[in-house]
């Protein structure tokens, strides 16, 4: 009898289960007020980067947790080829992929004008990374064809489900205008439903979707900008993934969370202390070099913690395509770093002046540079302002210090361009995030960014890392990982390792029990 | 009456246009670029003077102040520089849940303050008395993203009896209100504090006056004197107060809205600071102050009611 009775609630729960199961929504936890866009031409943040690359894809796309360039796979393009001396490149499209909702479908014709909309400078934040093509051709509606002025250090990056790889429908780019940031439309498992500022962004499954329709139903993303309100929500269960913090106390509390699956990946964001060679006494080479050898970067992951950091081996991210992960950098020797300072004049040590951002993860890494440093003689007399007033007055040149951390497309040449090509220099009409004036590795930059021969182009580009850190253009501290975590009863349906988006790929096969 | 309203409008004219200045000539001393959140860190100098020249950021401030007072003057609070959604539609989104969690935390406030004020008066020095004053020491001391932790802790982690995202929308009425509990205590909670204060000090001035001793002296049942003799002069301070934290209240839903995760007026203020969105801040100065302009007056309204003896004409 008992067992009977087993039985049949065993039934009436399953049925109960089945019920409750008729819509999988998936709730995700993000650390912002709101969205910035979702125009993936102009979305940069971590808070969109995640949302995009569900509603997007790209000609190629990296394979799902991995944000290694070696894992490229076909996406929207099937098969593709390149011409003997690489300047040509054509790519034949999936037949019958359609965009969301009414807008038809993708052809070459959106591809050619998506490519090119990345490529305008005045539609796109990335349109630097397109500068070597010629042309986008569609040369039938399935056959797309790229025409380089020179050949491009990993072009399928440029094609992929990243940053301007994403494919647009050209008819509700052009019918929605302005609007398209907070309406965007792709091929990708899940459709744009609603945007309420300030609250959440919701994508519905994409049934049409090429790859098979998507076993979650709905996914609602929603910023949640205090830390412990989130922290709070996913320990009750009102979050399936949230975005974790870059804290070693955080990362050892979720994991010892029943349900919780902290997951620490790539990329890494590189922190850099960016040295401004304009001004005194940071001119003299002496000086900076005191600074790098007065940096202890051991003492820094150890207060970082060593999950979710690890020590910064160049200029450049480590993994990246040109990275030299064996740079000779300066060891710690505080000894050298007082001789160095009194050999240029300042036996009695130097003060500089830092901006710096009250962002309390960057504000304690500096915090931790100011003692460090004042072992040796250099007293850094820090100005903390909000993090936007930090970013507007680091780009006016006026911090003499710039502790700066960021991660890149996975090719050594964007990292250099922008942060050590004299041309990216701040205060000029060119400028990007060249904080230090630096100009010592122009020649080689530039070659190898047109360097045909590989080999050739790494060399290239190791001399220029080299350069840089021997005349201390800036101080390669740490790397810093991304950190998530998701409630057990969720599968990505992939190994989460990395994600270029800087947060988990939702696919076809991610599942929430 | 009427003719009240009036000058009060009136009135509130001079006022409106002194913070709208203050706020537009502070957001734009306070360093910060819209640009750089706009486009991103990896935009160049250039892209970003250029998206300047088209948000009209380049232009003098003078040029740029009488622009913003013109479109005032047409009612129009114009487009926010991050999102380009008309302003007016943006408050018009979360009003309601301001003015929801506002009234709510009102009505915790005076419900369990003003009872509270009078136990004390009525016992003072007793236990109840101080029980009430200590209350309300805490209360008033007492940061409220801190109380709202707590209050997440004990009843939406422990006791599961609310949720953690207190976000209002696609749920019925029931779960609507549910969500506005523990904001609402939170909120009110603050109030509670100075509610009391104020009600037991009125009531006890009222007690100690000839009228009472005359009122016990006839016969008069003990919660006769309290409530209706004495506590009715207690009503014009405490709507002082009650008025006064509607201001309050309005600024200190932020850290509630933000630890609650429910969308609103704070909420809304503290991004658009954030990222420099000169125009939505500017616009959400102007829902502010016109909103405490008129609580302020509902309040003068209010004492008109509850004691004859003040004329509003």
């Amino acid at each position: 009898m008992r067992r009977y009775l087993l039985a049949a609630t065993a039934v009436l729960l399953a049925s109960s289960v089945a019920m409750a199961r008729a819509e999988t929504t998936l709730t995700v936890g993000m650390a912002a007020a709101d969205v910035g866009q979702l125009d993936p031409d102009r979305a940069t943040t971590t808070q969109d980067l995640p949302v995009v690359s569900w509603i997007f894809n790209g000609l190629v796309r990296f394979r799902p947790g991995s944000a290694s360039l070696e894992a490229l796979e076909p996406d929207l393009a099937q098969s593709w080829e390149k011409s003997a001396d690489g300047l040509t490149w054509t790519f034949h499209l999936r037949h019958g992929v359609k965009f969301h909702g009414t807008w038809g479908e993708m052809t070459s014709e959106d591809v050619v004008y998506s490519l090119q909309r990345a490529a305008d400078p005045a539609r796109s934040a990335f349109a630097g990374d397109y500068a070597a093509v010629a042309a986008f051709e569609a040369v039938d509606p399935y056959t797309v064809r790229i025409v380089l002025k020179q050949p491009v250090a990993a072009l399928l990056g440029l094609v992929a489900n990243y940053h301007g790889g994403n494919i647009v429908s050209k008819k509700a780019v052009e019918a929605e205008g302005a609007d398209f940031r907070v309406k965007p439309v792709g091929t990708g498992p899940f459709a744009f439903s609603e945007y309420r500022s300030n609250e959440s962004v919701t994508l519905v499954a994409n049934t049409a979707y090429f790859r098979g329709a998507p076993k979650i139903d709905k996914v609602i993303y929603r910023f949640i900008p205090a830390d412990a309100a989130r922290d709070l929500a996913f320990a009750s269960g009102e979050l399936d993934i949230v975005y974790g913090r870059q804290d070693e106390r955080w990362v050892e509390r979720f994991s010892k969370q029943a349900d919780a699956v902290v997951d620490i990946v790539r990329p890494a964001e590189l922190s850099l202390l960016h040295i401004n060679e304009a001004q005194k006494p940071l001119d003299d080479i002496r000086v900076r070099q005191a600074i790098a050898y007065a940096v202890n970067r051991p003492q820094m992951i150890a207060f970082k913690g060593a999950r979710t950091s690890v020590p910064a081996v160049s200029v450049v991210p480590a993994g990246y395509v040109g990275t030299d992960e064996q740079a000779t950098l300066y060891p710690h020797d505080v000894a050298k770093a007082k001789a160095l300072l009194a050999e240029a004049g300042y036996p009695n040590g130097v003060t500089i002046k830092v901006i710096q951002t009250s962002l309390p993860a960057m504000l304690s890494t500096v915090q931790i540079l100011q003692s460090q440093l004042k072992e040796a003689g250099i007293t850094l007399d820090l100005n903390v302002v909000d993090h936007q007033s930090f970013h507007a007055e680091i780009r006016k040149d006026l911090s003499g210090l710039v502790y700066y951390s960021a991660a890149r497309f996975p090719v050594a040449d964007i990292y250099l361009q922008q942060f050590f090509n004299s041309r990216a220099t701040v205060g000029t009409p060119t400028a990007i995030t060249n904080f230090s004036h630096c100009a010592v590795a122009d020649k080689e930059i530039n070659a190898a960014a047109i360097e045909p021969d590989e080999a050739k182009q790494k060399a290239l580009w190791k001399t220029a890392q080299q350069k840089i850190i021997t005349d201390v253009c800036a101080v390669p501290l740490y790397e810093q990982l991304q950190v998530w975590a998701h409630n057990k009863r969720v599968d990505y349906g992939y190994k989460f390792e990395g994600a270029l988006q800087l947060g988990p790929l939702l696919t076809e096969a991610t599942t929430r029990k | 009456m009427i003719r009240f309203i009036i000058k009060r409008m009136l009135m509130a004219i001079p006022i409106l246009w002194a913070v709208l200045t203050t706020v537009f000539m502070l957001v734009r001393v306070v360093p910060g670029d819209p640009t750089i959140i706009i486009l991103g860190d990896q935009a160049s100098q250039a892209a970003r003077d250029q998206l300047r020249q088209q948000l009209g950021l380049n232009e003098s401030i003078l040029a740029q102040y009488g622009d913003f007072l013109m479109q005032i003057l047409h009612g129009d609070l114009g487009r926010s520089l991050t999102t380009n959604r008309p302003i007016l539609h943006e408050v018009a989104a979360v009003l309601p849940f301001t003015i929801e969690l506002t009234i709510a935390s009102l009505i915790v406030g005076t419900l369990i303050g003003v009872p509270l004020g009078v136990l004390a008066a009525e016992r003072r020095d007793g236990f109840a008395d101080w029980f009430a004053r200590i209350f309300s020491l805490v209360g008033v001391s007492f940061p409220a993203f801190v109380s709202a932790i707590l209050l997440l802790i004990g009843f939406a982690i422990q006791l599961r009896w609310f949720p953690v995202i207190s976000s209002p929308r696609d749920n019925s009425i029931l779960e609507h209100l549910r969500a506005l509990v523990l904001p609402s205590i939170n909120l009110g909670l603050l109030m509670v504090a100075y509610v009391t204060r104020v009600t037991r000090s009125g009531m006890l001035k009222a007690l100690g006056e000839d009228y009472i001793r005359t009122a016990r002296s006839k016969g008069l049942p003990h919660r006769l004197v309290v409530w209706r003799h004495a506590f009715r002069n207690v009503l014009v301070p405490v709507v002082t107060v009650v008025g006064l934290y509607l201001g309050v209240l309005i600024g200190n839903a932020v850290l509630t809205e933000i630890v609650f995760n429910r969308p609103g007026l704070g909420k809304l203020i503290v991004t658009a600071l954030n990222q420099r969105d000169y125009t939505l801040l500017q616009g959400l100065m102007v829902v502010t102050a016109f909103a405490i302009v008129l609580a302020n007056m509902l309040t003068d309204i209010t004492y008109g009611l509850v004691d004859p003896r003040v004329k509003t004409s």
